[in-house]
Parts: structure tokens; sequence; C-alpha cells
């Protein structure tokens, strides 16, 4: 101890002060009434509307489209308030089809505001080789109860980041998260413009034309230009070919921010477009298109592994361990999901990090570009089964 | 029916220290998570090409050199301190008010020596004073040292040595910040720029102990402070690394619902899917409010329990704003790596504002490259601002306000960061997310989204809540673990209060084992 003396007011009170904390503790806490606790509180209860674990829906209404889509106005199957959101955000919808089960992202079509009176709005076209869009349009009626996420993603105007306005780039039902932004803007939840290039390849695909024709109309926020690669004639609100930088040119202001939402052959074209324009790497935002179906045409994807199937040791917390099948080409998770083991998923483009799961022993597959894992998950052994593909046998806890 | 040694709930600090010094020895234990990720507020998450820190600002508590600092001498106990890659803190902090009339800007050095140096350029006639102040905080790091020694037991013998050796703990013990200032005759302007790390506590200085406070400053400028590289995340998957390979089982995505005792004692859980895990150990991670408020069933919550969290106050709700910036930190000219910008250097004043979103004008930041600069790609930087509101301010912000509300705040921020610092940065802003109590509440659910466990409120300091700590625990084989506990908030504390769970717990294994 140093020689130091430090009084504060002095010694006799001090010592008071320092022998009498424990009684007025005691005496605080003893003077409190002993009321229950509460059971939530109102942040907690806030939180809860906007983030619930599960959100049970029902199909209210189902109308048709011209090229084999449908979309499916939701409401709740437990008179609770719909989860609020984001325009661009997607719900990851819960599916068991067979003995297999699954997830799948879908944007959310319908504006924010519809959330709030109680409606969801999804858009399902068929994918050629679609499995859950397939299930969805055949089986899914007015009535039928599902089961959602609450709404997940990044894919949102965001304006202390993003130019004032948007130039949306929409590829078939990659238009659906666009309609949400367009109604948000016109409704005034989102201040922003909206310039909106919809590539197709006939006017048959095109989905909402009335909806988007409508808003464009009334709100001059929005301007909506139709890109269709089979035009044959010159017509106005159209345009041929292919969304290009030169078109992208012909429309944009001078400072814009780029929205891109499609299939992934579209990504890859607008990809080597986007660079022709120059323009920084904040101002152009992907939404995300799933991993790929068959790894074996991802750059990188050893070509020995192409055709293997692997074994796949699973345990699930608490249960005994199980062994499927999982083939190189397909993720883990999809091994996961079709041998019926229900797994947490909801991008499926490694990205979000909801179905981390640790790697006890193996080698797998996981491509650059969708390589979301955090530092430390990288390093400890974690992978995210949406992005990983087996090399050789593994072993996983989930 | 499975039965383990012991099981903790919650993977946060005190859980993760807690579970992982039980697994050490060689305790079978389950460590149960709500969430999908270790870690609780320890964590990081990913935007764009960016990867955030959710809540460290820096770690104090790990000295240079091995044995030094608490933390340090943890991690070294469970063989995972080279584990980590650490990244230095360059300097202390950076003081900044936005009181244009009255602007103070203060950029204040880790080491003692250093700080009292630039505190007399700042305030000349200091220097005396801040001496003073600086050996009686060795005196009483002295003494903690000792109070640690004694691991609860405070014995006859323990309290003579304390109230011979140790007078001037014991004389200040009773005090706040401002009080012992006063009595050193630090001046005003040096009070100022000394009481700048109040915010880390929650407290004003009228109010905060000057033991918790001293203690905390004395650590962070004796031993500097660091940040994990892979940021918190990477400490937490640590943890549970060393854990499992200790034999500990974790659940994640698994919620407690229930604490279930019979007889008075904690014999189980339950999950929300109906699962059921039995142990007579259970540490627990959670508020007291959750577990005394829904986990266990009215009629076993002691009265006491429900006197003593009808007693005290919240700590503080917790917001912060993640930058990812497409420029390097010497473009935008951020120079240093922690800022306090205030609206005014009185704390008592500063507490009073944070009550209310319009008023709060706090923003503790952090640029994490002038710690390590490699934490983003080249050309860009990491920026994070944490404000703290003092009382339940995003009560009546609904779902539907609720993102123009944190678009707002952010904005402000945004908008004060500037002008503290007289730069640009919001054409840069290539990623920005925003956490706000709603955000604590989803992933951790602390009532209200409280970050700060209980407030340190001068009656429920530090000192009185050591000194009673081993007469609070109400329900055998049931202790808690993390901020709402004796050593309150903070990474330190929390890794701290876990693992003194887990050694109070294998004494009672051992003690129950000899009956």
């Amino acid at each position: 101890m140093s020689r130091l003396k430090v009084v504060v007011r002095s010694d006799f009170i001090d010592m008071v002060r320092f022998a009498k904390m424990i009684p007025i503790r005691t005496a605080m806490i003893e003077k409190a009434p002993n009321y229950p606790l509460p059971k939530s509180y109102a942040v907690n209860r806030t939180a809860d509307i906007l983030h619930p674990r599960e959100q049970k829906l029902r199909v209210k209404e189902i109308s048709e489209h011209t090229c084999d889509a449908k979309s499916f106005v939701l409401e709740s199957a437990e008179n609770r308030p719909l989860a609020y959101f984001r325009a661009g955000q997607y719900l990851s919808v819960n599916l068991r089809i067979g003995n297999a089960v699954l997830t799948r992202p879908y944007s959310i079509a319908s504006s924010p505001s519809r959330a709030l009176q109680g409606e969801y709005m999804v858009t399902v076209k068929r994918a050629a080789d679609g499995f859950a869009s397939g299930f969805i349009l055949d089986n899914w009626e007015v009535g039928t109860e599902v089961s959602v996420s609450a709404p997940e993603g990044n894919f949102y105007y965001e304006p202390l980041r993003d130019a004032k306005t948007v130039i949306g780039i929409a590829g078939g039902s990659g238009i659906t998260p666009f309609l949400s932004l367009a109604n948000a803007i016109n409704e005034k939840t989102e201040d922003a413009q909206l310039i909106l290039l919809y590539g197709c390849r006939n006017e048959k695909e095109i989905l909402f034309k009335n909806e988007l024709d409508t808003l464009a109309e009334e709100n001059d926020k929005i301007k909506v230009i139709y890109v269709l690669s089979d035009l044959k004639k010159k017509k106005a609100g159209f345009e041929k070919g292919f969304i290009d930088s030169k078109l992208i040119e012909k429309y944009a202001p001078e400072k814009f921010s780029l929205f891109i939402c499609g299939p992934k052959a579209m990504y890859e074209f607008a990809e080597g477009e986007i660079k022709k324009l120059g323009i920084e790497k904040k101002y152009v935002r992907f939404e995300l298109f799933g991993a790929a179906n068959d790894a074996a045409k991802i750059k990188g994807f050893p070509k020995d592994a192409v055709g293997k199937v692997f074994n796949c040791t699973v345990k699930v917390k608490g249960d005994e361990k199980t062994k499927i099948p999982c083939m190189a080409q397909e993720s883990v998770l999809t091994a996961l999901e079709r041998a019926g083991i229900s797994v947490p998923s909801r991008c499926r483009s490694g990205e979000c990090g909801f179905c981390r799961t640790k790697l006890i022993s193996g080698e797998v597959f996981i491509p650059e570009e969708t390589d979301g894992r955090r530092i430390a998950d990288a390093k400890f052994g974690y992978i995210h089964p949406c992005s990983s593909y087996p090399l050789s046998d593994i072993e996983i806890h989930v | 029916m499975e039965k383990w040694d012991a099981i903790v709930i919650g993977a946060g600090n005190g859980g993760l220290a807690a579970a992982a010094f039980l697994a050490k020895e060689g305790k079978r234990t389950l460590l149960i998570e709500r969430h999908n990720l270790p870690g609780g507020f320890a964590t990081s998450f990913k935007r764009g090409r960016f990867e955030f820190e959710a809540s460290l600002h820096e770690l104090c508590g790990f000295g240079k050199n091995a044995g030094e600092g608490d933390v340090r001498r943890m991690f070294e106990a469970l063989g995972i301190a080279d584990k980590i890659e650490w990244a230095d803190i360059p300097g202390a902090y950076r003081l900044i008010t936005l009181d244009d009339r009255k602007k103070t800007d203060a950029a204040m050095p880790f080491g003692v020596e250093a700080y009292i140096e630039k505190m007399e350029e700042y305030v000349p006639g200091s220097k005396p004073s801040m001496k003073k102040l600086f050996a009686l905080a060795e005196d009483i790091a002295k003494t903690t040292e000792f109070f640690g020694s004694l691991k609860g037991h405070y014995t006859t013998q323990a309290v003579k040595e304390i109230l011979k050796n140790h007078l001037n703990f014991v004389r200040t013990a009773g005090y706040s910040v401002n009080d012992v200032l006063a009595a050193l005759k630090v001046p005003k302007s040096a009070r100022d720029i000394f009481n700048a790390y109040w915010c880390y506590l929650g407290v004003d200085c009228d109010e905060v102990s000057f033991i918790h406070y001293i203690s905390m400053v004395r650590t962070y400028l004796t031993y500097g402070a660091v940040i994990p590289k892979a940021r918190s995340h990477g400490m937490s998957s640590a943890i549970l690394d060393a854990f499992e390979s200790f034999g500990g089982e974790v659940w994640f995505n698994s919620h407690v619902s229930r604490i279930n005792i019979e007889n008075g004692r904690a014999k189980s859980v339950t999950l929300l899917d109906g699962t059921r895990a039995y142990a007579d150990h259970i540490i627990c991670n959670a508020s007291p409010h959750n577990v005394f408020g829904k986990m266990i069933d009215q009629t076993d919550v002691p009265d006491y329990e429900l006197k003593r969290a009808n007693s005290r106050k919240f700590g503080a709700r917790g917001l912060s704003v993640f930058l990812g910036l497409n420029k390097t930190a010497d473009e935008l000219g951020i120079e240093d790596h922690s800022y306090f910008i205030y609206n005014t250097v009185d704390s008592k004043k500063q507490y009073e504002l944070m009550k209310k979103i319009e008023t709060n004008d706090v923003l503790a930041a952090v640029c994490l490259n002038r710690a390590d600069p490699d934490c983003s790609p080249k050309g860009t930087s990491i920026l994070y601002f944490t404000t703290l509101y003092t009382d339940d301010a995003f009560r009546d912000v609904t779902a539907e306000n609720y993102f123009k509300t944190k678009q707002a705040i952010a904005d402000r921020m945004i908008i004060n960061f500037e002008r503290a610092l007289g730069i640009k940065i919001r054409d840069s802003i290539e990623e920005i997310e925003i956490a706000t109590p709603m955000t604590y509440a989803r992933y951790t659910d602390t009532p209200q989204g409280v970050i700060y466990g209980y407030e340190a409120q001068g009656w429920d300091g530090i000192v009185p809540r050591i000194m009673m700590e081993g007469t609070e625990e109400t329900i055998p084989g049931f202790r808690f673990a993390g901020g709402c506990g004796t050593q309150l908030s903070g990474y330190s504390s929390t890794l701290a209060s876990g693992r003194n769970a887990a050694y109070k717990t294998l004494n009672d294994m051992e003690k129950e084992a000899e009956l």
C-alpha cells in the first residue's frame, strides 16, 4: 500500500458511509414491493411483431398470370399482426413435399403498408427444374395453411446509403421486390425515384403490367420501361433487346443506385454491362439468387468430384446420428432436406448464416462468391450448408 | 432420462465462460442457446463485403504479457489465449463535445504516466491531483485483488485485514466518482476529461461508484485494450471450441422456456419445443426479470427475488449504427480509434438527456481500422456508433414507425459525428445497419432491449453487490452469470461472472458429494 491517505469527508463519516452500504441496500430491497414481474415489455413485444420466429399464414386469394405463374395473397392464420417489412424483403416459406422438408425464399410483392392491413402477396413462377415452385403452383389453394419466416433480407432502399434515384433492373419474376418498392413510393412509405427496366422475352411474360402502368401513370416518381428480347417492331414504352449499359445510360440521371433482381443468366450479363458504367460498388445491389443446383457449373469445382455420392453423418441436438447420401454437386442443405431432416435455413445463398453448422470431419467445396461465413466461422470449422458441397464423406452437427 | 452434471442457459459471455470452466473440470455440461450462434452480444454480422463487430468497443483486462490481466488469465486457463488473434487499441479515447460555445476536444493516451502528462497539457496544474488519484487507484487495485483472493469468504480475519490495511478503499467505497475527485481537488476541466469513460458504465459520475469507475479506468490505462481480429465472434467461438473440446455439448436454436423447481431446488429445464433436460446445477445467463417473471412457476419464486428485482432500475438500452465506408480512415480524416462525443461534459446533465430519443446526442464511435488496418477490404473502413438510453425511450415506437425512427436517429448521429470531427462521411456509406433496443430484445430477449443489466446506481453499485453476494442466492442449485450479476455488465465483467459462477457451482458439487 502507498503511504497516501485519502479522506473524502472525514475519517468518521467515510467509515460510516462504508458501514452503511449493506444496510442501505438491504433496506432498499426490503421496502420494494413483491409484485409479480412483467411477463413482457413494450419493446420486446414490438421486436416480436417485427421479427416473429414463425408466421402461420393462410392463402386468402389466388390470381393467375399469363405465363405459368400465380400470385398468392396470404393472411394470418392465427389472428396476429403480420410482420412489417421494407420493400424488397422476402419470406422464407417452409414446405413439406413428400418426405422432404425444405424452405424457399420468395420476395414480398405487395407493399409494406398492405402488411399492416393483414396481407402479404407472393408470386411464384414455375421454374424449369423447379421442385418447390411446381409443388406450390399445383397444390396451394385458397385456405391452404403455410408457415413462413419473418421478412428477411437486405435488398431494400436505404436513404442513408443509396442515391435518390433507384434504377431497378428486373428479369422475369424478379419484378416482385420492385413492385413492392413502387407501391411503397406511391404510398409515400419510401421517398425515392424509381426507374424500372423490366426485361422479359415477350409481352406475355410481363408480370403485373397493368399495376405497373397504373403506378407509372399516377406517380411521376415511378417510370417503367419494358425491355423485350423478342420484340419485332418498335413500340412506345418498350425497348428491344437486353438491358445493357447503353440502355441504362439512356434512362439514367446523373446519380443513381442500381438494384438488380432476376435469373442468374441475367446477373452474369448485367455484371459485365455494369462494369462498363464505372460506378462505385456502393451504388450496385444484387438480390441473392440462390446457390447453384448443380455445383459442377461453378468456377473452381473440382472436376473429379462430378457424379460422386458421399455419406453425410448428421447429428441434430441430442438425437442419435443418422447417415444420409449426399451428391457432390448438390448442397449439403439439399441433401438434408431430401432426407427429411429439418434444419434452419433462409436465404439459401450462403449469405444470411441462418443454416450455420459445424463440420466435424470431411471436406466441402465452398464457392468463393457465396462464402458468406464470418471470419471466425471459417477458422473454427463452420459451414453454411446451403452453399457447401461435399468432396468426401462428411460429419456435421446441426 | 438423460441427466447432466450441469446445464447452462444462454451462451453469452457469462454463459460461455461458466460452461467452459465447468466442462474443463470434467463436468458433463449442456449449454443451451436460443440463437444459432454463441456470444449473445459478443458476436458479429456481415453486410456486403464488411464483417461488423456487434458490440465490443475495446476489451480491457488483457495485458501485453502472459499472466497479465484477469481476462488474459481466463483465456490462458482455457488454453485459448493464443487461438485468438488480437489487435492493440492505439489510444485511450478522444472526447469531443457538441457544445460550440464551450467545446472540449481532448485525445487521451494509454499508460498512466502518459495520461497524466497529457492531462497537464490540457489542464495545466492538474498533475499533482491526478498523481494522487492514480496512486489511490493502485491502492484500490490491491484491495480488490485481496477481495478476489477471498473467493466470497468474508471471515472476521478478512474484515480485520481490510479495516487495518485497506483504509483508502474503505474511506472511498461509499462515494461517487465526483465526490472523490472533489476531495482530491482535481480541477473541474480535468474531471470533465477524466470522466469521459462514464458511458461504459451507464451511470453518471454523481452516482456511479468511485471504486467501480477507477478500477475500470486503471485497467484500461495500465494494460491498454485489445480487440479480437475475428471480432468478438472470434472470442465466443474460441470459448465454445474449448468447451466442446472439454466434452461439453451445445444446443443452438433451442429456447429454454421453463426452469423447473422441485422441492425448492432447480432440477431441469424445458425448451419451447417440449424437450426437457435435467441437472442438479443450473447456471443462467438470462435476466432475473425474465427468470422470475416468466420462466419459473410463480409459486416457486422466492419473495426476496421479487423484491430485489422490483427495487432495481434497468441499465442502459443500446442503439448502434454500423457503417461500411468505401474510403480509408485516412482519406476520411478519422484519426482515432475511440471517440466519446457528448452534448455536454456534465455527465449528470448528459444522463438526463439520454432518457429520450429527441434529446440524446451521445455517441461512442469506433473506427476499427485504427486498431486493425486490415479489418475491411483495401480502400475501405469500418466505423460504428453506439448510444445508450437511460430510460425506456423506445417504448412507444411501433412496428409501423420503427424503420423511420431508427433512420432518423442514425441520420442525426452521422450529422453529429461529421460536425464533431469537421469531416464528411455520408457519401462514402456503402453499407449501413442499425441495431436498436428492439434488435437486442430480439436476439437476447433482455427486457426493453437493455444491454447493461441493472443500473449501477449508488445503493446498488458494485461494492455492496459484492459484499452481499454470498447471501443472495435463493434457489439451491441455481445461480446467475452475466451482466445482471455482481460484477455488472461489460465483457471482462461478464466473462469473470461466468467463471466465478462455475467455481461456485464446482464448490457446491464438491460439498454435496461429501454429504
